[in-house]
């Protein structure tokens, strides 16, 4: 298990903060990923972030109504074991499962 | 980063014994090279203050600081090109470049400046340079992040190309590739970065010039058989030890040869094998065709064809594009297709 | 992935597939100075819609679709004349809407219009009052009413012609909303954010249109309620209701 802060990514169009509007996960919750995380308010738009992860909800860094500047800690997940950015582990079977089955050459 | 001291323990030549992870033990390697040459730098995208985005570098910058473990802007063609500058003025460069397909935009540096700028200066500027390069697929990433640039690479005079398959191959064959003096693409298996393995760890500097042993372009006889050799290297090595052990259900006994270095191939170690077991399946992720099992399968045949009981298989990618997550499985290898090849050696 | 629809006004739209639990495509259509991409990707509706099969467009004038200058090329029944294009190219014979401001004005005018290819509406954002009260319709965006901020704010958006706009502005004003005659036989739902001034009325209207439900959703103003989970909620729940819940309408 590892902690995870995902950070308020950048919103495009020169925006450098965003409101937060609503949290749609709170702490000690299971969220998978993609699944909505928090709505965010900017001045052009509202937006609904979608969790980068899947694991638990540790900390919520702002509250709702708060401020947050992009790059600032939104929030804390406790994940399963990480691959790295992009990825997952490899799990391996026990006991592969195969098909083919072999005979021996004669000698 | 921790270790398992599980298992520790001292071996010949007082050399440590410590059970770590491939991801830990090129982390040592690292670590080792940094300490013992104050001329290395390691350098690339988030290998500094991140510590890699696969953690192959934790830890690194805050040992050595900033001047010798640093970030890099996204630009792999500046990367390679920076190193290259470097190694001209005396350093010994350990470049990372993320991920395979990020290798591409680089290729111009490497195959136009770092392997031929000894030739081209007739040997007054060696390129002491090692290219560390996440590679392979495995662990279900997206588009650019599972080829397998072996060939590519193989194919440019000046390079030396490697690829380990296990946590203690990775730990001397890095420390081997940067105490050369010739530029080294390090293909590192990302599917196997978790896999966790005792590790023989350097004891001084004195004893590490020849690095266990090996010269550089030696393979290793993995798993030692009788029936027919498989050629492999990365993570498929892995994968064709698998293969071995089913095999042996069924009272086939395959031998597994871990080529390591696929610039320059073993060739003598690789004949001698083929010409014991007389049959050869190559394995690789990469696709079929000009993939480096063609010139595998040339090199058994120009030295051992009389030995040879049926004709040298290839079990590869398929000639596409590596395909997305969900359809890695099935474009991968799998163990019937490599079963199938080997019967096929021994039906022929 | 975004398509074109070759013609005067090249529209840029893009359709996703369902489940057969829902036959029935949704079409969501966006706001004033907005677009596809902004209204309903960014604000997480694709997630909320999941097996929904749905078509969404960028309206003239707006996104990646065709920008013409002229005041004409914005009258809400040429903005219909576009939908049924698409719908008509798409082989969709009928569809729900999910609209948000103006797009909940063209769903009213698309229903009413063309009452054979629209099953039920949800109506976002939206309201009887004339939303360019007190707008400089010379020079949209240049005065302090509530549609002068909105076009003001919209017209700086990167990729947005104030051009454009300011012709859609005028075309939209010139056919003012009226709440008679309505859209018999269609289904509508309204949900507005409880400090959406442009949806003053809103309760009003779902009365006098017999819908099945005004739903004000708690502290959102009108560029907040988009993104709403209540207002998700609803809508699905709506347009996923079994056809007998409609049939005393």
């Amino acid at each position: 298990m590892a902690e995870q802060t995902f950070t308020l990514p950048d919103l495009g169009e020169g925006l450098v903060e965003a409101t937060v509007l609503e949290w749609l996960a709170e702490p000690g919750e299971r969220i998978e990923r993609n699944q909505p995380l928090v709505e965010l308010e900017t001045t052009k738009s509202a937006v609904e972030i979608p969790s980068p992860h899947s694991g638990v909800i540790v900390r919520l860094h702002a509250e709702e109504g708060a401020v947050v500047q992009v790059g600032a800690a939104l929030v804390t997940f406790e994940t399963e074991q990480a691959a790295g950015i992009v990825g997952t582990v490899p799990r391996e079977e026990e006991r592969p499962s195969r098909r083919v089955r072999l005979r021996p050459p004669a000698e | 980063m921790t270790e398992a001291l599980v298992g520790e323990g001292r071996g010949a030549n007082g050399a440590a014994l410590v059970e770590m992870t491939m991801q830990q033990a090129i982390n040592r390697a690292l670590d080792t090279a940094l300490r013992e040459d104050p001329a290395t730098l390691v350098f690339g995208e988030d290998v500094g203050r991140l510590g890699g985005v696969f953690r192959v570098t934790d830890g690194l910058q805050a040992a050595y600081g900033q001047n010798r473990v640093f970030d890099t802007p996204l630009a792999e063609s500046g990367i390679v090109g920076l190193a290259v500058g470097l190694a001209m003025n005396g350093w010994r460069p350990i470049p990372e470049l993320q991920f395979d397909g990020f290798a591409y935009p680089a290729v111009d540096q490497i195959v136009n400046q770092m392997a031929r700028m000894h030739y081209r200066s007739r040997g007054a500027a060696s390129m002491p340079i090692t290219v560390r390069l996440p590679s392979f697929g495995g662990i279900q990433a997206p588009e650019h992040h599972g080829e397998s640039l072996e060939a590519l690479f193989a194919h440019v005079p000046g390079l030396k190309v490697v690829a380990p398959s296990d946590p203690n191959d990775a730990y001397r064959l890095l420390l081997q590739s940067i105490r050369s003096d010739d530029p080294v693409i390090y293909m590192e298996p990302k599917a196997r970065y978790w896999d966790r393995r005792q590790v023989v760890l350097d004891g001084a500097r004195a004893q590490a010039a020849d690095t266990g042993g090996d010269p550089i372009g030696a393979s290793r006889i993995a798993r030692p058989g009788r029936h027919a050799t498989l050629v492999a290297w990365g993570a498929m090595v892995h994968r064709c030890l698998r293969v071995a052990e089913l095999a042996a259900e069924d009272g086939v006994d395959l031998e597994v040869l871990d080529l390591r270095w696929l610039k320059p191939i073993d060739t003598d170690g690789l004949a001698a094998s083929v010409s014991r077991t007389r049959r050869a399946v190559v394995v690789h992720e990469a696709p079929l065709t000009a993939g480096l099992g063609a010139e595998v399968s040339s090199l058994i045949t120009e030295r051992v064809f009389c030995d040879l009981a049926a004709p040298v298989q290839r079990v590869t990618g398929f000639d596409v594009p590596y395909p997305a997550g969900p359809l890695e499985p099935q474009y991968l290898p799998t163990i019937d297709r490599i079963l199938l090849a080997v019967q096929r050696t021994l039906e022929f | 992935m975004y398509r074109i629809l070759p013609a005067d006004v090249p529209l840029r739209y893009t359709t996703a597939p369902g489940s057969a639990r829902h036959p029935v495509p949704v079409l969501l259509l966006h706001g004033f100075g907005s677009s596809h991409e902004s209204n309903w990707v960014r604000t997480g509706w694709g997630r909320a819609l999941e097996g929904f099969p749905t078509v969404g467009l960028d309206l003239r004038g707006h996104g990646n679709s065709g920008k013409p200058h002229t005041d004409e090329a914005y009258t809400p029944s040429v903005f219909v004349t576009d939908i049924v294009l698409l719908l008509d190219a798409l082989g969709i014979e009928r569809v729900d809407i999910i609209g948000y401001s103006m797009g909940s004005r063209l769903a009213w005018e698309l229903a009413l219009a063309r009452p054979d290819r629209v099953r039920r509406a949800v109506l976002g954002g939206f309201g009887p009052v004339n939303a360019f009260a007190g707008a400089d319709l010379d020079r949209p965006g240049t005065d302090q009413s509530p549609f002068g901020q909105v076009h003001r704010a919209a017209a700086a958006l990167p990729g947005n012609d104030p051009a454009a706009l300011a012709a859609c502005t005028r075309g939209q004003a010139a056919h003012p909303f009226t709440a008679v005659p309505a859209p018999a036989g269609t289904p509508l739902l309204f949900v507005a954010g409880e400090r959406d001034g442009l949806a003053d009325g809103m309760e009003r209207l779902a009365q006098d249109t017999g819908a099945a439900g005004a739903l004000r959703v708690a502290r959102r103003d009108h560029r907040t309620t988009v993104s709403a989970q209540a207002f998700k909620k609803s809508a699905v729940e709506f347009l996923a209701r079994a056809p007998a819940a409609f049939s005393a309408v």
